[in-house]
């Protein structure tokens, strides 16, 4: 098999998974695999018990190298319902800002016989760093790192569409706003085409869309009305303020203008259009409230899908792990 | 001392001279050319197979010290130079303190002639601390023997300071080395490129340099200051370069040896030891600057080395030191690059000795009888691996670790003397 290098690091000698980090290089049948795991695993929010044993033993350390209380908590909670022994550990940058390196602070917590980080990190390619130098026998679940990657939420939106639409080749997906500093969005252009979506439009300025992005299989659309024509899929992204501030944008209202989500808006889109955002989200500069809230909108079924999916990447990499280590064990 | 390289391979630009001979040195310098030479107690050296040519002038180098040293001395650096076959090296002003005052020229000619392994011809800092607000005191450097003057990799905020330097320089006809990067452009990590946006890293676009370029060409001829360009990175780069030489401008430029070998591709994966300033692009600039070398649009070429010790390099992409320690794996590179975009030989050997020289203001004979010895043997077959153990930089930032390496200097000789022998 040709692996990219990022599926290699990602996938055992026999194709598991092993590693989290990217949807860049994953083969179809995994990516399927993920959403049938996660699947199952949407029914267990609904149980009296909330908890399989899958992980039962196993320390989960969550490493949030850069705040997020949300992505965070699901994590968190993912952990306990596989029966995870569950550490949070928020390192904001201080830790690093007192002289300690990223490496001295990993080597202190490899110490710790962990089993499994999630890392979340400014930096792109920081979970591939420690997956690759680090800590080769702790599994690395990508929480959202730089502009690169955030493969679970891009894969719970793909578990979204699953559950919502029809099968993937049949889809017109749009994905709205801040392309460019998005680490959802490259994934979810990686999920999407991996998962056989032929008809996938990115639309923004082109201050927000990155260089030569239309090579990854994509479309690009500079105008909102016309890129969700007869769409099946629309999802926003989040716009940061801040972005004003670095002269990529005039105004939030502006912003609005060209590319806030309304009613009218999303009657170019077929009928029964689904709306999606990773939240959260801020009304009135790229969606409307009603929109937000209305019929279409399945932002808030996304947290709930966010639950099944780390548990069923958790599952599934741990499970990888100790076949690897197994085999590592065997070999000396 | 008193040797004989037999039947090697003389390869000098200079002379046009690609024959196999054997040369005779003694006293320092080469005392006989000829096919089939025996002189009395003279040292023996079978060079059959080998190539025998002028040893290397390098327009650009990090010595790293004064400020440094955990990333390299002056004394191992030097030392890796010789055994990649370099006798005369320009350092870099990009020191802690910067190379602005006479105390730290002498302080690294005289660490450099202790060491004995290669001549340092200091290129000086063109303002104060490399700060780009004042000038240095730069008649003061250049008779303290500062060949040239650069501002290393830092911009210039304030034209009106970028001006004055270059009519400052151009009073005493003192020339100019540019590193021709717009700042806020090069804020970021790796090319503008596809490669960018999948790995999520900020990108650096030609027009970073391209800009640049224009902006010194133009500052250049308000002035009529003499510039070298460094580090062409871009197609577009090297076309501007060539349109000014064609329109009869004095300037001159390099490449570094990486972007002649290498592009963004190799940072697939995040690999850090290619986090290099101006960054490694695409394949058709690595083919653009092969052929600009190749056409006469780039003169020289030069290692750009820069030792870091492995922390430096060991963090998430876009926390990593930029550079890369190049001298040991300098010759396997420089070797690899022969007949691609029809280079000869020669040319490289050229690019790194007679035209490098010429830009240093050197004389440089080349392979001559009466010359004097500052020659290279390089094995161009052997094959060995670059381990802790062979390698003579202190650099940990190599880009090819234990990997086999075809190509060897077996013999470095400056004035005569030995600075390197495998």
């Amino acid at each position: 098999m040709n692996l990219s290098p990022s599926a290699q690091l990602q996938l055992t000698e026999t194709g598991e998974l092993r590693h989290f980090l990217s949807i860049d290089g994953l083969p179809k049948a995994l990516l399927e695999r993920i959403i049938d795991t996660a699947n199952s695993f949407v029914v267990v929010g609904n149980q009296e018990v909330k908890k399989v044993p899958l992980l039962r033993g196993k320390t989960v350390v969550n490493l949030f190298f850069e705040n997020s209380t949300r992505t965070r908590s699901t994590f968190e909670l993912a952990a306990k319902r596989l029966s995870a022994d569950v550490l949070n550990l928020d390192i904001n940058t201080s830790a690093t800002s007192k002289g300690e390196s990223l490496l001295d602070t990993l080597r202190n917590l490899r110490a710790m016989h962990s089993d499994m980080f999630v890392v979340r990190h400014n930096q792109s390619g920081a979970p591939h760093f420690i997956a690759e130098q680090v800590t080769p026998n702790v599994a690395i679940i990508n929480a959202g790192d730089g502009r690169h990657a955030h493969p679970t939420q891009a894969m719970l939106d793909m578990l979204t569409i699953h559950r919502h639409k029809a099968s993937f080749d049949q889809l017109k997906v749009a994905i709205v706003g801040d392309i460019l500093h998005s680490r959802v969005a490259r994934d979810q252009v990686h999920a999407l085409t991996t998962l056989g979506c032929q008809d996938v439009r990115l639309i923004g300025p082109n201050t927000l869309l990155p260089t030569a992005i239309s090579n990854m299989g994509v479309s690009i659309h500079c105008d909102l009305d016309t890129g969700l024509e007869d769409v099946d899929v629309i999802i926003m992204l989040r716009l940061q303020t801040e972005r004003m501030d670095s002269a990529f944008l005039p105004s939030a209202s502006e912003y609005y203008q060209a590319y806030g989500l309304t009613r009218e808006r999303l009657s170019k889109a077929k009928p029964d259009a689904i709306v999606m955002h990773p939240g959260p989200i801020n009304r009135g500069i790229e969606i409307e409230s009603e929109v937000a809230d209305g019929a279409h909108s399945l932002i808030l079924n996304q947290v709930g899908y966010g639950i099944a999916i780390r548990m069923a990447v958790m599952s599934m990499a741990m499970s990888g792990q100790m076949q690897q280590r197994q085999v590592m064990e065997a070999g000396q | 001392m008193s040797m004989i390289m037999r039947q090697a391979r003389v390869l000098d630009p200079q002379q046009q001279l690609d024959t196999i001979m054997d040369v005779h040195i003694a006293d320092g310098k080469i005392q006989a050319m000829a096919a089939d030479l025996h002189i009395a107690d003279a040292q023996i050296i079978d060079a059959k197979g080998h190539i025998l040519c002028p040893s290397f002038t390098d327009l650009l180098t990090y010595l790293r010290q004064p400020g440094n040293a955990q990333k390299g001395t002056i004394a191992s650096e030097t030392r890796a130079a010789a055994s990649a076959g370099f006798s005369t090296l320009l350092a870099s002003p990009d020191t802690q303190p910067a190379s602005d005052s006479t105390a730290v020229l002498e302080l690294v000619q005289d660490r450099a002639e202790q060491a004995g392994y290669c001549q340092i011809l200091p290129v000086a800092a063109l303002t104060q601390g490399l700060q780009s607000t004042h000038l240095s005191n730069m008649l003061g450097l250049n008779k303290a023997g500062a060949i040239a003057f650069s501002n290393a990799g830092y911009d210039f905020a304030d034209n009106t300071v970028l001006v004055r330097c270059y009519e400052y320089a151009a009073t005493y006809n003192l020339k100019i080395f540019v590193q021709a990067r717009d700042a806020a452009l090069s804020n970021g990590h790796m090319h503008d490129g596809i490669l960018a946006t999948q790995l999520g890293l900020n990108g650096i676009p030609v027009i970073a340099e391209t800009l640049a370029i224009g902006r010194h060409l133009q500052i250049m001829q308000h002035t009529g200051v003499s510039c070298h360009f460094q580090q062409l990175s871009s197609a577009a780069g090297v076309a501007m370069v060539r349109q000014a030489k064609a329109q009869g401008l004095a300037i001159s430029a390099d490449v570094d040896l990486a972007h002649l070998c290498f592009t963004e591709q190799q940072i697939q994966g995040y690999a850090s030891q290619y986090h290099v300033q101006p960054p490694l692009r695409h394949e058709r600039d690595r083919q653009a600057l092969l052929a600009g070398l190749a056409d006469g649009t780039i003169d020289a070429i030069v290692s750009a080395h820069q030792p870091h010790e492995a922390a430096a390099k060991q963090a998430p992409f876009a926390d990593t030191a930029t550079g890369m320690a190049m001298y040991d794996i300098f010759i396997p590179l420089l070797l690899s690059l022969q007949d691609q975009a029809d280079l000869s030989l020669m040319q490289l050997i050229a690019a790194l000795g007679k035209q490098s020289a010429a830009i240093a203001g050197l004389e440089h004979m080349g392979l001559t009888i009466g010359a004097k010895a500052n020659l290279c043997l390089i094995d161009p077959h052997k094959c060995w691996q670059l381990t802790a153990h062979s390698q003579q930089s202190h650099g940990a930032n190599q880009c090819r670790n234990n990997s086999e390496l075809k190509g060897r200097v077996v013999l470095t000789l400056r004035d005569g003397h030995i600075t390197w022998q495998a």
